[in-house]
């Protein structure tokens, strides 16, 4: 996914985002970082098509974004965000059932191809022995879980997770990201995340992008980007990094300046 | 499966409320002789029934499924459980202009509920034009709608007080299931029987934005396409509703909540489950209302805020199975 010249702005109110240039590598875990108001989580909608942007182009697949249907984008594209809202009554299998309907047409049942989407989408997850269990009856990490099933069930080559650790326990938070890990390993899907913890995205990443006052400051393999310059020009912190052995890079912020 | 059931048990018993509202009222008469009444044609009595309150039976039924419907596909599309086409101002928009045709062109009388579907397409419009702010806010829109329904009414009186006869039978809105002719059945048929079609065939879309909109979009649905589709439907089906059958409030909100608590969310059930609802309140609503103290009587829309007034408030404290929460 190549982005170019990326503007955007509400109206009567400043950029959010102001010309940004970057690409989406293939086949990488990116995650994107940043102070509160950076604009990681609008640069995120603008690349799922959620908001237009005001100038510039993005490129998937040799074709602007602009062109793709909604059906077709959402073949291509699944979208996790940070704060979902389900009926009640709605199942963890009737929610994955969701993420088949890119594929379905007005009159057409669920094809056999639907059933195995959804079985694996489950079982990736974790959730077939759940699966009839409502979503509110799932604690935070688990209903988390859920929702990325339904993306996995439409089956596409590219996921976006905004914040999907947010809301979560340090225990879901970690089995959250492994989840990720393994999504991209093992079946070799494009992932694009917002994270709001430094140390998680150089841990869980191929990539970061930093971003502050709707630009990209600096991106790149975690372990060469994050700097102390950067998190004091970044986020206004003296923060020292560590390696260990078993840790592996990490920060440590200090002060605020 | 289980769902199923309940809906053909709903069906049933609206086919026995039926039968049950045929055979009682002024002329009372047994269910042997009213249906060989109906298919020999020899019986005067039966005769009276049948030009008279066979379509009232008719209209009150289909009125009822088609507000039902209405109040769902509102609450679908506008993410309220407090949406209804009798609060926020469609059915009195409906009911002015249809007020204001008759008034002005009594000779149009037969286009009525074409102008009363211009009515409720122009309050709705104007409730999303006012209370839509990047995002439809559930408080905003409701204030807008009490706002947008108060102006219509007030209009709809005026229109009434100056109006000659034609009008005056439309603005007391609450004696409407007298004088229901087979004409006004085959009017409801086609408009609203048209839309309560295409309505089941909405109830996926109305299960994707119940998953809000930029995650429905995500799945592919053309959010802003499917959203006026789907409003525009609920207006007919509320404004033909209301230019045959009168102001009633309530239905829209009762119906798809009583439902919910027996078929769940899922509109590819509550859709369908919602029609009979409806359709079932409404005619109990107007037989009881014709039988209980005859000669006089209780028009079905005061029986409807009688009985839906306290069902609100036991609804709101029960509390925890409203919708979305």
């Amino acid at each position: 996914m190549d982005i170019k010249k990326l503007q955007f702005h509400y109206k009567h109110s400043g950029p959010i985002i102001r010309d940004l240039s970057t690409s989406i590598t293939a086949g990488k875990v990116t995650s994107i970082i940043g102070p509160n108001g950076s604009g990681k989580s609008t640069l995120l909608s603008l690349l799922a098509k959620n908001m237009l942007p005001s100038a510039g182009q993005i490129v998937w697949n040799g074709r602007d974004l602009q062109q793709f249907t909604p059906k077709e984008l959402a073949r291509q594209l699944a979208v996790v965000h940070q704060q979902n809202e389900a009926p009640i009554d709605l199942t963890v299998e009737k929610l994955v059932e969701f993420g088949r309907l890119p594929y379905r047409h007005l009159f057409s049942s669920e094809s056999k191809e639907d059933h195995e989407a959804i079985a694996w989408a489950l079982d990736c997850t974790g959730l077939a022995p759940l699966r009839k269990n409502k979503l509110v009856e799932l604690s935070g990490g688990q209903r988390q879980r859920a929702w990325i099933a339904m993306a996995l069930a439409q089956k596409t080559n590219l996921i976006f997770l905004d914040e999907p650790t947010t809301y979560l326990d340090i225990y879901y938070q970690i089995e959250l990201l492994e989840l990720v890990r393994s999504l991209n390993e093992k079946l070799g899907l494009t992932i694009v995340m917002v994270l709001h913890d430094v140390n998680q995205a150089i841990r869980y990443s191929d990539e970061v992008k930093v971003m502050k006052q709707g630009q990209i400051m600096a991106e790149g393999d975690p372990k060469e980007v994050i700097t102390s310059e950067l998190m004091q020009h970044v986020y206004d912190v003296r923060a020292v990094i560590r390696e260990d052995e078993e840790a592996g890079l990490y920060i440590v912020p200090l002060a605020s300046l | 499966m289980k769902k199923w059931v309940s809906f053909v048990a709903a069906l049933c018993l609206l086919i026995v409320a039926a039968l049950y509202s045929m055979s009682t009222g002024s002329i009372k008469i047994g269910f042997g002789e009213l249906i060989r009444g109906l298919w020999m044609g020899d019986n005067p009595q039966v005769d009276v029934i049948r030009d008279l309150r066979l379509p009232r039976i008719f209209v009150a039924m289909l009125c009822g499924a088609a507000l039902a419907v209405s109040g769902v596909l509102l609450q679908s599309v506008m993410r309220n459980p407090l949406a209804d086409a009798g609060i926020i101002g469609i059915s009195a928009g409906a009911g002015f202009a249809s007020v204001m045709m008759t008034a002005v062109f009594p000779a149009l009388f037969y286009f009525m509920p074409l102008f009363s579907v211009m009515g409720g397409l122009l309050a709705c419009f104007l409730v999303y034009l006012f209370s839509w702010k990047s995002g439809l806010q559930p408080l905003r829109l409701l204030l807008v709608g009490v706002a947008i329904n108060a102006v219509f009414t007030g209009f709809n009186q005026v229109f009434g007080a100056l109006g000659g006869s034609a009008s005056s039978i439309r603005q007391t809105a609450s004696s409407s299931f007298n004088m229901q002719t087979w004409g006004n059945v085959d009017i409801l048929l086609i408009y609203a029987g048209l839309a309560l079609i295409v309505s089941v065939f909405l109830a996926t879309w109305c299960n994707m934005l119940a998953l809000q909109d930029r995650t429905a979009s995500n799945l592919g649905l053309n959010v802003m396409r499917a959203r006026i589709i789907i409003s525009v439907t609920a207006v007919l089906l509320a404004s033909v509703a209301t230019a045959i059958g009168g102001l009633i409030v309530f239905v829209g909100l009762l119906v798809p909540h009583i439902s919910r608590q027996f078929v769940g969310s899922d509109h590819k059930i509550l859709i369908p489950f919602s029609a009979a609802g409806g359709a079932l309140l409404i005619l109990l609503a107007d037989t009881l209302g014709r039988t209980i103290i005859a000669p006089i009587e209780i028009p079905a829309s005061v029986i409807m805020m009688i009985i839906g007034g306290p069902f609100l408030i036991f609804m709101l404290l029960k509390g925890d199975r409203v919708y979305g929460h």
